[in-house]
């Protein structure tokens, strides 16, 4: 199964493009379920008709389906909610209490497990992610390092605390408080589904970043760091799509500093992004309803399939040049000053703004000093020397 | 002190209107203070300066600032991080706490809450203005109070309940400390103190949210689910502003005609919707917005002679309610006609006709569930109950539950 996440920076049109996307796989033969990850939803907006928590028909052979934390919390997790459930039941009121139970980083986890079940249905060929804007969507692909962190670390810990602490609490107030077996059991198994996710997410050939842009300044250089995150992660972005470009029928009347501003920034995408870049112009009218979304695939893709790798170039990539290797990894809109590496055992620490990762070296440079590291844009190069 | 939070779907200019509403009321004499709470900051951009995890000044009376998670944690969380750098030690790993710790979700939101606070209460503002994170985030972040305030003063129960007995035998059994009483009390400042003071501060009359939107359906729609969200938390918004609304120039291109007749409607939209906030119109500029002087100027066309800090207008008092009897929904309507009034839930929403205008209200998630019972107006105010599935007579909510105006 392919899967296409569509992230941007907010009111770009990823849910349009998405749902574009889709539609256009599904011309191709594809069975497509398009899932939106964003807890502002508004696939349904898009569509001009009902999306609900569970997968819905809205065309020949395309499903749509909103994530909802409350609803998925429901069915999967009745453990975690029951706990989450008591501990705020004392303080806030019922209907606050069901809003709460969508606890920060729930939706990021319950949004992950999502592709996991489309996959495991084994009813689709393409599933199409609409992302939160690019900071939540950030927070939702670091998740599963984050959370593997907590579970190497805290979690054993937690789960003795909690056997321990049982026995000694039990008949006072706050004995109801300490989490039940269950409640671990489920985080465990929770864990173990994110992780396959995380598979899933990493490797190029299923999984496909797309970045939608509008040809303005601050998009194009937010954008720009999404891309490095992205690449930071370890996710392949195939493809930057520009929406809203000013159509070539207006004049230069009022628009014309747009144009020339506009004209600038379209400059910028070319230069800035290692990957083919698609373009798509401002509709005469808003894009509502599967007929003008299905225009606009046409627009966007012509005849080529929307679901295709249209780069098969890899984020982080070893390279050996004149008998060295050398790590390479895609950093658009990145300073020097920005970006801090490195070497710890077999791990290289790579640090870029505010998103952190550790990447395992291959064998063969495990140990190596660092000898070099140089930023030629928009690609980070780290050079190894002899062990 | 006042606060106020620019808030809306991503893309329709909250950035810019926080910083041209900061630009303007600085020039006007307030000592004004812009926060950027967005993890992905474009405030500096929008100032064209670049903009640190402290404020920085960049006119007479005006600063700026962008939130940074982790340099709060490494600044503000001394005990609790270093509790956890001890706990992580005995596992075998360092100082990336504060890295890993940051990047948690939450963190973002608490952070900027934790700041907000301090400068709110440090005396050297008149006004702090806050450029939330698109609807979703925001929402947690006006939760977030609510939350931490209920589990943690349910850990510090249990703490102090159990530190004495458990202390010791957890240390032989697990081989790493408990949080010490002193972690827990840093928690408790931090956490609890703060964050109540600041939960009371984003109830107070001082605050008010300004939801931002374009004459666009999708994100019209979405500020009324978020609306909504605010009415369920008690937040009051005092006004709506809808930008980019096309000129008579643009207009005059062909291509824009159909978007010229589109967003009469959407305007209209907003302003039933969001009645009785003030709805103010801002203009799409003729060229981008960028650095004080010209913010300063785009403050003017949004605010004309109104004092861009003031409450512009009352705050919707819609209000929901949840207990064991089933659930309601208050709207004051004043001096109405009951007769005209036509109430049904279509999906989410509750579209509420009054004298041939449909009003659309989001429902709260915890609604999903329920359908219409029983419409009444009684003292100026539309009550509509709801009753679970099956206890009602009404129809299965897969078909839109209908209900009208009772015969006197």
């Amino acid at each position: 199964m392919r899967v296409l996440l569509y992230t941007g920076k907010g009111g770009v049109g990823k849910t349009t493009l998405a749902l574009a996307s889709a539609l256009g796989a599904a011309r191709h033969g594809h069975r497509v379920c398009v899932l939106s990850t964003d807890p502002a939803h508004s696939l349904a907006d898009a569509l001009g008709q009902p999306v609900g928590p569970h997968p819905r028909r809205i065309s020949e052979n395309v499903y749509a389906r909103e994530i909802r934390a409350q609803v998925e919390l429901d069915g999967a997790w009745g453990h975690i909610q029951d706990w989450l459930r008591e501990l705020l039941r004392e303080e806030a009121d019922v209907l606050v209490a069901e809003e709460l139970l969508a606890f920060p980083g729930i939706e990021e986890l319950v949004a992950l497990r999502a592709v996991r079940e489309v996959e495991q249905t084994g009813d689709f060929d393409v599933c199409v992610i609409d992302c939160a804007p690019t900071g939540s969507t950030m927070r939702m692909l670091r998740f599963p390092d984050a959370l593997r962190i907590f579970m190497e670390h805290f979690f054993e810990f937690e789960r003795k605390g909690a056997r321990l602490l049982r026995p000694l609490v039990r008949g006072f107030a706050a004995g109801r408080l300490i989490p039940r077996e269950e409640f671990f059991d489920a985080f465990e198994r929770l864990y173990e589904e994110i992780d396959d996710v995380q598979q899933i997410l990493l490797d190029g050939d299923r999984t496909s970043a797309r970045l939608v842009v509008n040809p303005t300044r601050i998009i194009v250089e937010e954008t720009r760091r999404s891309f490095a995150y992205l690449s930071l992660y370890g996710i392949a972005t195939d493809a930057v799509l520009v929406n809203r470009e000013m159509p070539s029928a207006v004049g230069e009347g009022y628009f014309s500093r747009w144009l020339e501003l506009e004209r600038r920034e379209l400059e910028a995408i070319e230069e800035s992004f290692p990957v083919p870049i698609k373009h798509v112009s401002l509709r005469p009218r808003e894009v509502i309803g599967l007929e003008a979304l299905e225009e606009l695939a046409s627009d966007l893709f012509g005849d080529s399939d929307p679901a295709q790798r249209f780069s098969t170039g890899r984020p982080i990539r070893f390279r050996h040049v004149g008998g060295r290797t050398r790590m390479e990894i895609d950093l658009p809109g990145m300073t020097k000053e920005e970006i801090e590496v490195s070497a710890k055992g077999a791990d290289l620490h790579l640090r870029v703004r505010d998103g952190r990762r550790s990447i395992s070296l291959p064998e063969s440079l495990v140990g190596r000093p660092i000898e070099k590291v140089r930023l030629r844009e928009p690609v980070l190069e780290v050079h190894f020397g002899d062990g | 002190m006042r606060l106020i939070l620019y808030t809306g779907k991503g893309g329709v200019g909250k950035t810019t209107t926080a910083a041209a509403t900061g630009a303007l009321a600085a020039q006007r004499g307030l000592r004004t203070l812009v926060v950027s709470a967005d993890a992905a900051h474009s405030l500096g951009d929008v100032f064209d300066r670049r903009l640190g995890p402290k404020p920085r000044r960049l006119a007479t009376r005006l600063d700026a600032v962008e939130i940074d998670a982790r340099h709060v944690i490494e600044e503000q969380w001394g005990r609790v991080r270093n509790y956890l750098v001890e706990l992580l030690r005995y596992q075998g790993i360092d100082e990336v706490v504060a890295d890993e710790l940051a990047l948690l979700p939450g963190a973002d939101e608490l952070a900027t809450l934790v700041c907000v606070e301090e400068w709110a209460s440090s005396g050297l503002y008149d006004l702090i203005l806050v450029d939330c994170a698109p609807t979703g985030s925001t929402l947690r972040l006006v939760t977030l109070p609510e939350v931490a305030h209920s589990s943690l003063r349910w850990m510090l129960r249990l703490q102090r309940a159990t530190a004495q007995i458990v202390e010791p035998i957890a240390r032989g059994l697990v081989g790493a400390p408990l949080p010490s009483a002193e972690v827990f009390a840093e928690a408790d400042r931090l956490f609890y103190k703060t964050l109540h003071r600041l939960r009371a501060r984003l109830l107070s009359a001082q605050t008010s949210i300004r939801i931002v939107v374009t004459p666009e359906s999708m994100v019209i729609a979405e500020a009324r689910r978020l609306l909504t969200d605010l009415c369920l938390f008690q937040l009051a918004s005092d006004a709506v502003i809808v930008n980019r609304l096309l000129p008579d120039e643009a207009l005059r291109e062909a291509f824009f005609q159909e978007w010229g007749q589109t967003q009469i409607e959407r305007l209209r939209e907003v302003e039933t919707a969001f009645s009785p906030m003030a709805c103010l119109t801002v203009p799409l500029q003729a060229d981008e917005v960028r650095g004080v002087v010209a913010l300063a100027e785009h403050g003017k066309m949004i605010f004309g002679d109104r004092d861009p800090a003031a409450r512009l207008g009352p705050s919707l008092r819609l209000r929901f309610e949840r207990d064991d009897g089933g659930a309601r929904i208050r709207l004051p309507l004043p001096g109405l006609d009951p007769k005209t009034l036509e109430v049904t839930r279509v999906e989410d929403e509750l579209v509420i006709g009054v004298a041939g205008r449909r009003r659309k209200i989001a429902l709260p998630a915890g609604f999903a569930k329920l359908e219409v019972d029983r419409v009444s107006y009684h003292g100026e105010e539309l009550l509509v109950s709801f009753a679970a599935n099956g206890q009602s007579e009404r129809p299965p909510p897969s078909s839109p539950a209908s209900a009208n105006w009772p015969s006197p």
